[in-house]
């Protein structure tokens, strides 16, 4: 039974004595190895590794998303899903932010449920809207009052375009007190959305010429899929310190043909310094984006980066 | 610097929680929706290859054998590159098959290209695009002829199905290119062809409402790549319409495998269930045009 029976709810003697048995003062990462109910792998071309890099996920979200009643929407249950794939930090925006117009209620929640609940796992991220009247003041709270590192934009759900005049105030505040901005190119495919909704995907043209201007900014994009991108990659990427993730990142052996250059959906290609680990969980099942990482043959130290890395270096450069 | 070698990883994937490669070869995987071939792209193919080693699929079932969504028939595709495409499926038909697009908007050429790639050729099934140049989605009934033929031969048939939100007034379906079928359509159809096997593709891409759609037709299966992966879908779809009606499809090139893959993962399902859809139920209903072509099951 390779992969568990992830149906069956039962538990049997043996099973039951193999969980028992795994101490509690076992490290995190040792437990993880058991618990992964695969079966240890012996050789399968991989050179045994001591102390495996954990990953740093850039991109959870909380809660349910308005239009599903998703599975991991329960913070407990997202955990258990991100320990099994070895994530041990995420930075949590909340789906409550995306359509309420009560943005420091859902910050205040997020910053709640991310104490109690996320086992010392969980970075908040709030949000703010730079279109609405002072945005200064949530963005005040979220560094101040609930100690956020960051804040996660939804310009398409929020109303605004990346030309807009209070987007660049904002990152110039945001910069000032060392924070992350983090903007979610799309939530969902805008194919699949519902018919009450009409949100056109975000054009990133005006972003580059705005961060030229502001270049202690820490901006990354999450799902960032190359088409979003389209033609702003190569600027972004040679005239900004701009991040990405690599939940959207699509095509067979995406992420290495994209530090190649050679993914088709990428007009261009992204250092793997510039890219983070995200994996738009549980929006999207974080097998996604873990399996990525597998489905290239990148090396070693790209995965280091890519896993945790570059999220720390970036994370540490705003503190 | 020599060139990495697809079995090799820098890390066990199952340090992760995921399969390892081992794993994934057991569960004997084959690709119902493999664009490799797109635009008769053999080297595209072979390039691909690297990834389909590495994730260890099994067989691939390319949906671009001699025609392209501009031209589903393959009018202006040289006979020269017809040909290399024909041989290499009979040389590698132990893991690739082929399925020809054809064209309801022209039945009678469609159902002469079925009898020269399927009847007397290497392919085993036929394709819906997703849109034709005569705007003919697969429920008019211009189609019949073709089913009718496609089942005479135990021919594996799938269909494009996508619901586009848009439109004026907006609505699913409404941004659908001309002759793009919805699951709608393919159950219409599937109401006239009760005994034919279908294959709803993509589950229309907006697979809440496609799954309904299609539901209540035992004799369609759903196949749900090409979109995003999102968390839930296959476990809504098992709840629905039971396992035994999924086909797994990669989408790849264009579609990462992790993307495919994961949406199976995801769901809370038993090893019968998972060996099911990741190949069983397609090679069911494969099983006797393979047979009479003599091909591995």
């Amino acid at each position: 039974m390779p992969l568990g029976d992830t149906k069956s709810s039962t538990v049997d003697r043996r099973r039951f004595v193999q969980a028992t048995l795994i101490p509690i003062s076992v490290p995190i990462t040792a437990r993880l190895i058991h618990s992964t109910a695969l079966g240890a792998e012996s050789s399968q071309g991989a050179a045994p590794v001591e102390n495996p890099p954990s990953i740093t996920d850039t991109n959870v979200h909380l809660f349910d998303w308005p239009f599903r009643k998703l599975k991991h929407a329960q913070t407990s249950s997202l955990i258990a899903r991100l320990q099994k794939h070895r994530i041990e930090k995420a930075w949590a925006g909340s789906f409550d932010a995306v359509l309420n117009k009560q943005l420091d209620r859902s910050n205040q929640r997020l910053s709640e449920e991310c104490a109690k609940h996320g086992h010392g796992m969980l970075v908040p991220f709030g949000s703010v809207n730079p279109a609405w009247p002072d945005w200064e003041e949530d963005l005040r709270r979220c560094h101040e009052k609930y100690k956020m590192p960051g804040v996660r934009l939804y310009p398409a759900y929020h109303g605004y375009a990346l030309d807009h005049p209070e987007l660049a105030n904002l990152l110039v505040v945001a910069t000032q007190r060392k924070m992350i901005v983090q903007i979610a190119l799309r939530m969902e495919d805008e194919r699949v959305h519902h018919v009450a909704l009409n949100i056109p995907p975000i054009n990133l043209a005006p972003l580059s010429s705005r961060l030229k201007a502001i270049p202690q900014a820490r901006v990354q994009l999450i799902n960032s899929a190359g088409p979003l991108i389209g033609d702003s990659l190569g600027e972004l990427v040679r005239d900004t310190n701009v991040a990405f993730d690599i939940a959207a990142t699509e095509g067979n052996g995406g992420v290495g043909r994209l530090i190649a250059g050679s993914n088709p959906s990428y007009r261009g290609a992204i250092p793997s310094q510039r890219l983070l680990f995200g994996s738009h969980a549980p929006f999207f099942p974080c097998q996604s984006a873990v399996m990525k990482l597998f489905e290239s043959p990148l090396s070693l130290e790209q995965l280091k980066q890519i896993m945790y890395g570059n999220a720390r270096q970036f994370l540490g450069s705003n503190q | 610097m020599s060139a990495p070698d697809p079995v090799e990883f820098a890390l066990s994937p199952a340090l992760y929680g995921l399969p390892t490669r081992d794993e994934l070869i057991k569960l004997r995987i084959w690709d119902m929706h493999y664009h490799g071939f797109f635009n008769a792209g053999i080297r595209q193919h072979e390039e691909n290859l690297f990834y389909v080693q590495r994730i260890g699929i099994e067989r691939m079932l390319s949906l671009d054998i001699a025609g392209s969504a501009s031209d589903p028939l393959g009018v202006e595709m040289k006979a020269e590159d017809k040909q290399q495409i024909r041989q290499y499926l009979e040389q590698h038909s132990d893991t690739v098959s082929g399925l020809i697009p054809i064209d309801p908007s022209q039945p009678i050429e469609s159902c002469q290209k079925i009898e020269d790639w399927i009847r007397r050729g290497p392919c085993v099934g036929i394709k819906y695009y997703g849109g034709n140049p005569g705007g003919v989605v697969c429920s008019h009934p211009d189609n019949d002829v073709i089913i009718r033929l496609a089942a005479e031969l135990n021919a594996v048939i799938y269909i494009h199905t996508w619901s586009k939100i848009g439109g004026q007034p907006r609505r699913s379906g409404g941004d659908n290119l001309r002759g793009e079928s919805t699951p709608m359509d393919v159950a219409q159809l599937a109401e006239r062809f009760p005994k034919v096997t279908l294959i709803c593709g993509h589950s229309g891409g907006d697979w809440e409402l496609g799954v309904r759609a299609v539901r209540r037709h035992e004799n369609v299966f759903i196949e749900f790549s090409g979109s995003d992966p999102h968390s839930g879908q296959v476990d809504f779809t098992v709840n629905e319409i039971g396992a035994s009606r999924l086909v797994w499809g990669g989408h790849g090139p264009s579609r990462s495998y992790s993307t495919e893959l994961s949406k199976v993962l995801d769901a809370d399902l038993s090893d019968a269930e998972r060996l099911q859809i990741f190949g069983g139920n397609l090679r069911r209903i494969a099983g006797n045009i393979f047979r009479q072509k003599g091909y591995k099951l």
